[in-house]
């Protein structure tokens, strides 16, 4: 009896300890019943790390991704339907309105079947593209397995990838090769949101099997154009994940041995590509949060009052802090910003009057505080100090604060004489009004005798 | 003093002031010049006659103006070399020596018995109209219809307005 609920804490901690921040509520769409079991690693894996999956068919007429007007999942893991689309529930309308009340959604394709018109709509949302014919192939004559498409050349071999630019962090590294068996590549359009995960070697091309020709006449798009894992993150942090290759998550792949023309039997790494793929869509890796921002004059003894004032002068000596944490599969840890990159505050009236980097000068157990000191600008008005954080793959940092700037109280500026400059002005108002006292002195002094006479002799006369 | 008092008397020409000597003297000075002097000369002559003719309350407001000329001259040409930093003791500086030498130069048009030949048709003008009005004209009416004491009562209000507006603008 004793231990009965230390094994209930225990359990309830091994729940919270591996857990997604935004919920573990994942329901995976599933058409067939009996490919449910083609996938049991990641269903085994997704629940290892505390997701409690919702297997669905999208026929089911009672689905509903909200209920009561709020989200009924957390997360949504498509799989690419044999009919016609995902059905009335999972219209591209309602899946952008789960995206719009912070769902992440992962939605993985296959080249073997055509792709329902209603997920292309979906994803032109997303200003991401499939091919007009919705059921093309990548093919590369070079980067292929040997061992199981040495005649279709359409399992791809691709080493993991690297990061997207030199200052972003790379989420979705580390060795091995990932195998994209008859993947169904798209194209990103020309938007900020979009980010490319994994893309097709450049030696490769779109196909579409279905037409019996040999030869390739019109091709959708080649080599590194091609996306096969791709990335948009909204403006609210809501996550889409498109995977081109639904059958790259299958227990045949994530244990495949493979081998690419010209080179060595491998693993395929798969298994652990699908764990970061999985855990970033769902919110488990590349989570900001801010914790403390505290802004204050410059001074030694800062006491509880004067924190975060909301009235500052100018010329003043300003001091802000922020804390960030980076949530890190089941924990927050403290956030470092990818080299080449910096964190950075602006002080901002309509523009910023100053752009400044945060430096980080203290880490607490699960997070960096970044910290900063400037004068506040000789411009008096409303200002707000504002860290807007916006980067590939986390999620997005908007922080503003206003506070009022002052100009100088008439009792602030110094007194003429400290300022030894002007010592010379004085000097010369002083000794105008000494020479204008002695001159009235001398003047009252120096009656004319002539007058005085006069006046004698007027008194006379 | 009496030397010079002569010259002044002469400027109230109209006064039937019994001492007053011909309007002679004004040339007096020390000696005429001829034709052809050299420069030195006239300035020693002009000095001289400027010496022997001016009333002693003339020269004192002449003093002063040097005085004051110099002043602003020596602060607006630290302001040339040093910059303006603290600007308003700059201008307070400045100004008060600017202004106070228009008052000086006010007080003088309206003291000093000598003057251009306006100022001797203002004299005319003047004295007359004061004679009209007044009908005895006192002693202290001068230039304008303005006594010397009224004028310098004048001039000590407008600079005590000018210092109190300075020494608060230099802070």
């Amino acid at each position: 009896m004793r231990w009965c609920p230390s094994l209930l804490l225990f359990g309830f901690l091994a729940a919270v300890n591996a857990l997604s921040s935004s919920g573990n509520r994942l329901l995976v769409v599933l058409e067939d019943a009996e490919e449910k079991g083609s996938y049991s690693t990641l269903w085994g894996d997704l629940e290892g790390r505390g997701y409690n999956l919702i297997f669905e068919s999208p026929k089911n007429e009672q689905l509903s991704l909200f209920e009561l007007g709020d989200r009924a999942y957390d997360h949504i893991l498509l799989l690419p339907p044999k009919s016609k689309g995902f059905g009335p529930s999972l219209s591209p309308k309602n899946l952008v309105d789960f995206m719009n009340s912070d769902g992440n959604v992962l939605l993985a394709l296959s080249g073997k079947s055509t792709t329902p018109s209603a997920i292309s709509s979906l994803l032109l949302e997303f200003d991401l593209h499939l091919s007009t014919d919705r059921s093309s192939v990548v093919v590369d004559h070079f980067n292929y397995d040997t061992l199981s498409a040495s005649d279709k050349h359409d399992v791809l071999l691709l080493p993991r990838p690297g990061s997207l630019r030199p200052d972003t962090k790379n989420f979705f590294g580390g060795e091995g090769v990932l195998a994209f068996p008859s993947a169904n590549p798209h194209t990103l359009g020309d938007n900020s949101l979009l980010a490319p995960i994994l893309r097709a070697p450049t030696t490769a091309y779109s196909y579409n099997p279905k037409e019996d020709s040999n030869s390739v006449e019109e091709v959708f798009a080649t080599g590194s154009q091609l996306a096969l894992v791709s990335a948009m993150q909204a403006r609210n942090s809501a996550r889409f994940t498109l995977l081109g290759s639904v059958e790259s998550l299958q227990d045949k792949w994530f244990s495949a041995t493979v081998k690419a023309p010209g080179g060595n039997q491998a693993e395929t790494a798969n298994r652990d590509f699908a764990k970061q793929l999985t855990a970033w869509t769902f919110k488990e890796t590349g989570v900001l949060k801010v914790g403390k921002i505290e802004h204050h004059l410059a001074k030694d003894d800062i006491t509880v009052e004067d924190l975060n004032p909301s009235i500052y002068r100018i010329k003043n000596e300003t001091v802000f802090s922020i804390e960030v944490s980076e949530y890190n599969y089941d924990r927050f840890i403290p956030f470092t910003v990818p080299t080449n990159d910096a964190l950075q505050l602006e002080f901002t009236m309509l523009s910023p009057f100053h752009r400044l980097t945060l430096h980080p000068t203290a880490t607490t157990a699960n997070s960096t505080i970044y910290n900063t000191a400037f004068t506040v600008p000789d411009q008096h008005g409303i200002f707000s100090f504002r860290v807007n954080y916006k980067r590939p793959f986390l999620t997005y940092l908007e922080e503003k604060h206003e506070v009022t700037v002052r100009h100088y109280a008439h009792n602030e500026y110094p007194r003429s004489w400290k300022i030894s400059g002007g010592w010379v002005w004085i000097a010369g108002l002083w000794s105008v009004v000494g020479g204008f006292l002695a001159f009235v002195f001398v003047w009252l002094y120096s009656v004319p005798a002539s007058s005085v006479a006069k006046g004698k002799s007027k008194k006379m006369q | 003093m009496p030397t010079k008092r002569p010259s002044a008397t002469p400027s109230s020409a109209p006064s039937p002031s019994p001492s007053t000597t011909p309007p002679t003297t004004l040339l007096s000075g020390p000696k005429t010049l001829s034709a052809n002097a050299s420069v030195s000369d006239i300035a020693c002559n002009v000095w001289n006659q400027y010496l022997t003719t001016t009333p002693q309350r003339t020269m004192l407001l002449d003093a002063f103006m040097a005085f004051l000329v110099l002043v602003g001259g020596v602060q607006f040409a630290y302001c040339v070399v040093a910059g303006n930093y603290p600007f308003n003791a700059f201008l307070s500086g400045f100004c008060a020596a600017v202004g106070q030498f228009v008052l000086t130069a006010s007080l003088r048009m309206q003291t000093s018995p000598s003057g251009s030949g306006e100022g001797e048709g203002n004299k005319s003008f003047s004295a007359a109209k004061a004679g009209k009005v007044v009908g005895d004209r006192s002693e202290g009416v001068k230039d304008g219809g303005v006594s010397h004491e009224r004028a310098f009562a004048d001039y000590i209000f407008g600079s005590l307005i000018l210092h109190f507006f300075c020494i608060n603008f230099i802070n």
